[in-house]
């Protein structure tokens, strides 16, 4: 972002000393207020919990002795955590390419112009921005055996009473929590999906309408390539949400039946929260830095290259 | 997509996709409705079995109870909470990012390195910062709520508003020194009529992300600064789950987020896409 | 760590202040009088979230600000984080809070950490101790101290009742269908083997209009069924020299296997009713025995039905058709309980115990207790004496028998240090029982839990605790 000279140039009028010095100084004025917040709430906290991360603290011994690698060497050994870990990698991997294929198909659906698009989009996007936590409660009621509509429907393409115990039932669990997530996410893949398939090149599909090109040969020659870059930072933004999983499992399952349903946010939280291991909830917290460290990197560079 | 269609099929093809459209709705806002009606319903016919898809009357004694025993306070807490630490996110977010965009400070890295600050995942910082407050004495206050939502909001207001900003014409901002305005005057009526929209809609999203936010309210929270989503997880347990104060709850605090969200329709998708597209 | 049993009752009257207050005015009374010096003050209290929340939001908050001005604020917190929410608060020195509700088995650790108040020295100050001698003594000398302190007054006589449906048991078709397929009567079951076989026979004969039974299975609270259980089989949940947790032996699995098997002869989708939908199941007469806390005994009567705060039971279809019992084997677990306390990090903590103070006095408590809508159970022996109770309903002099001979028999929670822990490991087990994992994987889980805790906190630290809390008449059957 170069600076266009004419700029400076036109900084000619200095009314004082310190008028001047704040007018030099003004980009880092500028932007110091938002970095120091960030510095505040971002890094400080993660320096002091690197420094915990090596003690020993737990609810009732505050032994700040350092024990090194001890907290990292328990992670490894913690079958809990790897299989919290395992948990959200589960949803993660079914959910995403539900939400993917389920916006593609809506806004395949409302792409052409038709009278009233605005009104069905306003109220599609309507699950994605309520919070997490009532689309919980909102599926929970759903869900519920005897009182949610869900078994009732069931019953009757069925034709005897089904009941499925949702949240007991660990064949049901998994679904319940993805046809949740699924819910609230598929609207933002559409969003997004239907905004990249407007910008699809007109000219080019309707060459290829006189062609009698394929449907399909359509799709895979000009509309996938068009919107590879918003797929991709779409799926990102949403793989990321999805690792840290929280509100929809503690609202629906809480982590249950027993921890089958537990993901590494959930995990994380029981020991810092309700376990008191300070020290090694700071390991945990590392851990799960790094392995986003990662996938944030790869979402950076996409990020770049769809601006 | 039109390929390969006839003109002549042309009607019926909209009736079928009209069709589709309906069904899509109806399937997607099944649950909302679920909720709202529930929210009317007296406890016999919460308890019904099979459950009744219509409520006998329209009565609002699940919302009356909330407003009784003092629950809707969570709403406004959600609401001081989310309304302040947008503002400030705002107004501290514009001026860092009219330096970034306007001045390049700190080049490529430092904007990166804002943005990063965005994918932190919550679960790994919240508990270093429950300690830090803790040890000030923050938790269960507004002041730290607000402040840690601020700090949340700002590297997305930042990254947004450096969008808005580079999409304004840099000659009108170097017409306006020329004609010898200061640079605040230049950002105050010349930058800022130009994003405007686009400032709205990023405080509608910053505001949402506040309001929604559930787990750093569950750990920061005690008595007095309880949000609206803590409060609901309140009705639920091994004793019962209040249906009625559930849905009530539910259905009062997502109103204001549906209101906001519809006015800032248009910007819906460069909002929630971060400004990778531009709806 | 050194642990000393209780004091007796006549050492407590001993060392009674000599300046306790003339006779004539009782607890509740001088509470009220000390208290008006702080009038215009609010104090916080931590009460469980949901139906026990109604007794101070509804009666005892409004009736103290009456009395004294003081303005009360109930902090609802949901059962299973009570502990931690407590601990947090105590662990920040915010002070959010000034009163707490405290539940008996968590006492020892928040008492160790420092989160709660020492209460002897206002007993005295106030007068309390002659009060706290009226409160049963399977509370009292149970729920009261921790290492000889007072820290906590015990507020809810809970403990497991069995409830069944007279008119079924005294049907004469079905007693004598009973007697010649079994060889007994029918009657509340003796033991856990009669409990299935009266349950399976009348889901046999009834259902789906009546199911033998219903228990409500979603966590946190069967655990306290599968606490009384195991022990009554004659389970031991550590070995006493090693403290390994011997919880995953034969009685585990066998009571494990009995408690799945059990669901087939109740309504379906019983895993996953909670303390409501089975009060609602039992209520509507669709189980013909349940077992649960002493709520149930009176809504099950019929008492209070049109109170406005009751809205949300379910009308009794089976008033003065209930009968009472104790539990199969005959020694019911005191399940959770509360204690009223108060933290040690309070701003408040005069103005804070003399509201639990007030709360808890003979006179307050009676009241609170005959609240047709809060939870609140009798748990003084002049409430299970008192006339005005045992004539709120035809059966009630039956029901306060009952609940009286169930808390002198009654069985402890365990109790050791980090209880949430292990209390976390059993619900957790019990809940993917219900999924159908396989028993004895889980209960070698959970047991694997158990010693992790165990080492945490270090084995014979826990040991000591261990072996003094096993000592107590309460904690294994004898």
């Amino acid at each position: 972002m170069a600076l266009s000279a004419s700029l400076n140039a036109a900084e000619e009028r200095k009314p004082s000393r310190l008028g001047r010095v704040l007018e030099d100084r003004l980009p880092y004025l500028m932007v110091a207020p938002a970095i120091l917040i960030l510095l505040l709430v971002g890094l400080f906290p993660l320096i002091y919990s690197l420094i915990v991360s090596f003690q020993r603290i737990t609810m009732t011994e505050n032994d700040t002795s350092f024990v090194g690698l001890l907290n990292y060497a328990e992670l490894f050994k913690d079958t809990r955590l790897w299989t919290s870990l395992g948990h959200t990698a589960i949803i993660t991997v079914i959910a995403l390419p539900l939400e993917l294929l389920i916006g593609f198909l809506m806004a395949q659906l409302f792409v052409d112009r038709m009278p009233g698009r605005q009104l069905f989009v306003a109220l599609l996007v309507l699950p994605t921005v309520i919070s997490p936590i009532v689309a919980g409660a909102t599926w929970r009621l759903m869900f519920d055996v005897r009182f949610g509509p869900i078994g009732q429907i069931l019953s009757f393409f069925a034709g005897e009473p089904v009941r499925i115990l949702w949240t007991v039932n660990p064949a049901y669990v998994y679904p319940a929590i993805i046809i949740c997530e699924v819910w609230q996410w598929s609207p933002f893949m559409f969003l997004l999906l239907l905004a990249a398939l407007s910008n699809v090149d007109q000219s080019q599909l309707e060459a290829a309408e006189i062609d009698g090109a394929s449907y399909l040969r359509v799709l895979r020659g000009i509309v996938l390539p068009a919107i590879a870059p918003v797929i991709a930072v779409a799926c990102l933004i949403r793989g990321l949400d999805l690792v840290r999983i929280f509100d929809i499992i503690w609202a629906l399952t809480e982590g249950g039946p027993g921890s089958m349903t537990e993901t590494i946010s959930l995990y994380t939280y029981v020991q810092g929260f309700s376990q008191f291991e300070t020290s090694y909830t700071a390991a945990i917290s590392f851990l799960v830095i790094a392995l986003l460290t990662l996938i944030t990197t790869l979402v950076l560079k996409r990020m770049e290259l769809a601006r | 997509m039109r390929i390969g269609r006839l003109p002549a099929r042309k009607a019926r093809i909209l009736t079928i996709r009209y069709l589709g459209a309906g069904a899509v709705t109806l399937l997607f806002l099944f649950p909302v409705y679920w909720l709202f009606m529930i929210s009317f319903k007296t406890p016999d016919e919460i308890y019904h079995v099979p459950p009744l898809w219509i409520p006998g009357q329209i009565q609002f004694s699940n919302y009356y109870v909330l407003f009784k025993d003092g629950d809707v306070l969570a709403i406004l807490n959600s609401l001081i909470v989310a309304g302040v630490s947008s503002g400030i996110a705002i107004v501290l977010g514009t001026l860092c990012a009219y330096s970034l965009a306007r001045f390049g400070t700190g080049g490529e890295n430092l904007a990166m390195w804002i943005i990063s600050q965005r994918m932190i995942p919550p679960i790994a910082v919240v508990f270093p910062i429950f300690l830090i407050y803790v040890y000030f004495g923050l938790v269960d206050g507004y002041f730290g709520l607000i402040l840690l939502y601020t700090a949340f909001n700002l590297p997305y207001v930042i990254w947004m508003m450096r969008g808005y900003i580079v999409d304004v014409p840099l000659e009108l901002e170097e017409s306006a020194l020329v004609d010898g305005l200061n640079r605040w005057e230049v950002i105050w009526k010349v930058v800022f009529p130009m994003v405007r929209p686009g400032l709205m809609a990023t405080s509608v999203f910053t505001f949402v992300f506040a309001w929604n936010d559930f787990l750093f309210a569950l750990v920061l929270t005690r008595t007095e600064v309880i949000t609206f989503p803590v409060m609901l997880t309140h009705y639920f347990g091994g004793q019962s789950n209040f249906w009625a104060k559930i849905a009530a709850m539910s259905v009062l605090g997502t109103l204001p987020i549906f209101v906001a969200v519809s006015v800032m329709q248009r910007y819906l998708v460069r909002g929630i896409s971060l400004g990778a597209v531009k709806g | 760590m050194k642990f000393r049993t209780f004091l007796s009752t006549a050492g407590v009257l001993a060392l009674t202040c000599a300046s306790a207050p003339a006779a004539d005015k009782d607890a509740a009374d001088t509470a009220v009088e000390a208290a008006k010096k702080y009038a215009g003050t609010t104090i916080s209290i931590v009460w469980e979230a949901g139906l026990q929340s109604l007794d101070p939001l509804n009666y005892s908050g409004p009736q103290w600000e009456k009395l004294t001005g003081i303005k009360v604020k109930v902090v609802e917190v949901p059962t299973d984080q009570m502990f931690t929410k407590i601990m947090q608060d105590f662990k920040s020195g915010a002070g959010a809070y000034d009163a707490l509700n405290v539940i008996p088995s968590w006492m020892p650790d928040l008492a160790r950490a420092g989160a709660l108040e020492p209460l002897d020295k206002y007993a005295d100050k106030f007068g309390y101790r002659d009060e706290l001698q009226d409160i049963a003594a399977a509370y009292r000398d149970n729920q009261m101290q921790y290492d000889g302190k007072i820290y906590g007054f015990p507020d809810d006589g809970d403990v497991m009742l069995l409830y069944y449906r007279k008119d079924i048991f005294e049907d004469p078709k079905m007693k004598d269908e009973f007697k010649a397929k079994f060889g007994y009567e029918l009657a509340p079951p003796k033991d856990w083997k009669q409990f299935d076989e009266i349950g399976q026979f009348i889901t046999d004969k009834m259902a789906p209009k009546v199911y033998g039974a219903g228990f409500f299975r979603t966590a946190p609270y069967p655990q306290y069924m599968f606490q009384e259980r195991f022990r009554m089989e004659g389970g031991k949940f550590f070995n006493a020299d090693t403290m390994k947790a011997t919880v995953n032996g034969d009685v585990g699995l066998k009571v494990f296997k009995q408690m799945v098997a059990e669901n087939k002869f109740m309504p379906p989708g019983v895993e996953q009713w909670n303390f409501v939908d089975n009060l609602a199941a039992f209520l509507q007469g669709t189980t013909a025995m349940t077992i649960s806390w002493p709520p149930y005994g009176r809504w099950a009567a019929g008492y209070g039905s049109g109170e406005e705060a009751l809205k949300w039971v379910p009308k009794s279809q089976v008033a003065g058709k209930v009968g009472y019992a104790l539990t199969p084997l005959g020694r019911p677990e005191l399940g959770v309980g509360f204690d009223l306390s108060v933290s040690a990090t309070s701003k408040n903590k005069e103005a804070a115990y003399l509201f639990i103070q007030w709360l808890n006095s003979k006179k307050t408590s009676l009241e609170r207790v005959q609240l047709p809508y809060t939870l609140r159970d009798p748990f003084r022996l002049s409430h299970y004496a008192s006339e005005k109770y045992r004539a709120l309903w035809p059966d009630a002099p039956a029901y306060l028998d009952t609940i009286k001979t169930s808390g002198e028999k009654g069985l402890l929670d365990l109790s050791l240090l980090q209880q949430d822990k292990y209390d976390e490991a059993m619900t957790k087990a019990i809940s993917s029982l219900w999924a159908g994992e396989d028993p004895k994987a889980i209960l070698d889980r959970m047991a694997q839990q158990f010693d992790a805790i165990t080492e945490k906190v270090g084995i014979e630290n826990q040991k000591a605790v261990y072996k003094v809390w096993a000592a107590k008449p309460g904690a294994y059957p004898q």
